[in-house]
């Protein structure tokens, strides 16, 4: 599916270019403010965070909050836990998830696909919460609570579904025709999936693996039930700021923006992912 | 189908690890879940459990607090749609125009959408702040008086979806906009040689084109509502009280705060009830689509 209407272009005429730019700019402020905001809030002292009316550019910068907050001996702890566990998922996913992908695309019925599809249904539709308190209690008993591969495998099987269902468009766009003149030369399933299809797929699985990656880095409900202090991540993390008594907007604030900075910055280099992956992914999800 | 698919072999078995791993996160876990409801698990007590039947769906339901909780759950929606829809379909529309720079200002307006949302929640709590908060600061600008936005009931659902609707127009934008975009040319072309309105064209032509998108939208924001859950916890935790809680933060609160688990789990079978008809829809829908 076209992300903008490629050459179809629609007339406009000055008034609605007007109008137009408006809304766009008064929108894209919106869009930009609270991340403005979180990041000055971070850089301030305490004396120029507690003021009214706010500032917004005359304060004189300060890196204490970041300094404050990377002297927690946990604190790189749960940074590398973060990002183990969201390269370890995001594989995982991209592997299980272009096999079944393949599957899918290249056979309208096989045995179990129904079945598979209703629970890929069932973990877009129910609510995490329905699915962690029984996983809760069976890691437990398992002792498995509080481990970096529990975390890993059940963000990947909470995020398997989306990823199938992206992938699954990326295989249809390949042409059967090139299925069909390998197998002539008798190529197995496995030799071609490997050598022919994956290759071909791999813009499809690039895309696919950035929105599977921003979904683990952001996955805040099951570290906060299934993690102790051993696997605690970034988003629990932050979270944790606003339990104590004292509310410190500070510290809190460089929190939320070392979580996001590695978003912001993975986005404008994937600009052209991102786009294409939401919306031919958008419509599935 | 083409009927050269009969030289392909069967690959059924390329979906073997999905499977495995689906089951042990999804399969086991609702189907444990359904045989826990039927017990009596307290975490707070170290005896083993006995099969109590339904007493716990009786509880739940006889509960005002599940009732309470419901009703939030379907006042943030029903908000949340009337935000979202209109925005999303209005910068759809304006993006659709495709001015010079759009490209760059979907960029930004997507964004988001990809924000970690509890950092987001973060960052809205302190705007939302009674007394330091930039927001209260704004309307005190226009003369409006000091709001406890998180404080009471009314405000503190109305700031989880605006906080929401901050995430999620984006979302709903970039839908219609490939809705917009597979909508041919030459249908405006007519309406516009017939003499018609930019309304009447937006109406007649725009709106029905759109409609089984905007479906997908409304049933993909029931979903996202009924699992709403890392933003509603860092603005308001539920509170005061538990006067925006939702019920799956009520689900949540059962089971890991007052420690009634076999009670969260009876509520987590009724909230799959719930979504049931939902995803027989959506099943139905995305076949459409497709």
């Amino acid at each position: 599916m076209a992300p903008f209407n490629q050459g179809n272009k629609v007339k406009t005429t000055k008034k609605e270019k007007i109008s137009g730019y408006s809304i766009l700019i008064f929108a894209s402020f919106l869009a930009l403010f609270p991340l403005f905001w979180t990041f000055s809030t971070s850089i301030k002292n305490r004396v120029d965070t507690y003021t009214l009316p706010p500032k917004f550019f005359d304060f004189t910068p300060t890196f204490k909050n970041y300094t404050s907050l990377f002297a927690i001996d946990a604190f790189p702890k749960i940074y590398l836990n973060t990002i183990f566990v969201t390269v370890m998922s995001t594989l995982i996913v991209l592997v299980i998830g272009s096999l079944s992908a393949y599957a899918i695309a290249r056979r309208s019925s096989f045995r179990g696909r129904s079945s598979l599809e209703a629970l890929m249904i069932a973990v877009r539709a129910l609510p995490g919460i329905v699915l962690l308190l029984p996983l809760y209690r069976l890691s437990s008993y398992f002792g498995l609570y509080d481990s970096l591969w529990a975390l890993v495998f059940i963000y990947a099987g909470f995020n398997l579904p989306f990823a199938i269902w992206l992938l699954t468009s990326f295989f249809k766009q390949i042409p059967i025709e090139i299925e069909e003149a390998a197998r002539v030369d008798g190529a197995s399933n496995t030799r071609m999936f490997v050598k022919i299809l994956l290759p071909l797929a791999m813009p499809g699985i690039v895309a696919t693996g950035v929105f599977i990656a921003l979904l683990s880095w952001n996955e805040f409900l099951i570290p906060v039930i299934m993690a102790g202090e051993e696997s605690k991540t970034l988003p629990v993390f932050v979270a944790g700021f606003i339990s104590n008594r004292t509310l410190d907007w500070g510290p809190m604030a460089a929190a939320a923006t070392i979580a996001l900075i590695p978003i912001v910055i993975f986005t404008i280099f994937i600009q052209k992912y991102l786009v294409a992956g939401l919306s031919s992914g958008a419509v599935k999800e | 189908m083409p009927k050269s698919m009969k030289l392909t072999r069967p690959i059924g078995q390329f979906t073997f690890a999905a499977w495995a791993l689906l089951s042990f996160t999804v399969l086991i876990p609702i189907v444990y879940g359904i045989y826990i409801s039927f017990l009596d698990i307290k975490l707070s007590s170290f005896l083993p459990p006995q099969f109590v039947g339904f007493d716990n769906y009786v509880s739940a339901l006889k509960a005002p607090e599940t009732w309470a909780t419901l009703k939030i759950t379907l006042t943030m929606m029903a908000l949340g749609m009337l935000v979202q829809i209109p925005l999303g379909i209005g910068l759809a529309l304006v993006l659709h125009r495709n001015l010079k720079g759009t490209k760059v200002f979907s960029s930004i307006l997507i964004t988001p959408m990809l924000l970690t949302p509890v950092a987001v929640g973060l960052t809205f709590r302190f705007m939302f702040d009674t007394d330091l908060g930039i927001i209260n600061w704004l309307i005190g600008l226009f003369g409006v008086e000091t709001i406890n936005w998180l404080g009471q009931q009314s405000t503190g659902i109305l700031a989880v979806v605006i906080v929401d609707s901050w995430q999620s127009v984006p979302f709903v934008m970039l839908l219609i906009v490939a809705a917009l975009g597979s909508i041919s040319p030459s249908l405006y072309e007519a309406a516009s040689i017939d003499g018609a309105s930019a309304r009447q064209t937006f109406w007649k032509v725009t709106f029905p084109l759109i409609t089984p998108t905007l479906l997908v939208v409304v049933m993909i924001k029931i979903m996202d509502f009924l699992k709403l859950f890392d933003t509603l916890f860092m603005l308001t935790r539920g509170g005061p009280g538990n006067e925006t809680t939702t019920l799956g933060l009520w689900t949540y609160k059962t089971g890991f705060i007052f420690l009634e688990f076999s009670r969260a789990a009876a509520l987590g079978v009724l909230i799959m009830i719930i979504t049931a008809p939902v995803l027989l829809l959506w099943r139905r829908s995305t076949r459409e689509i497709k």
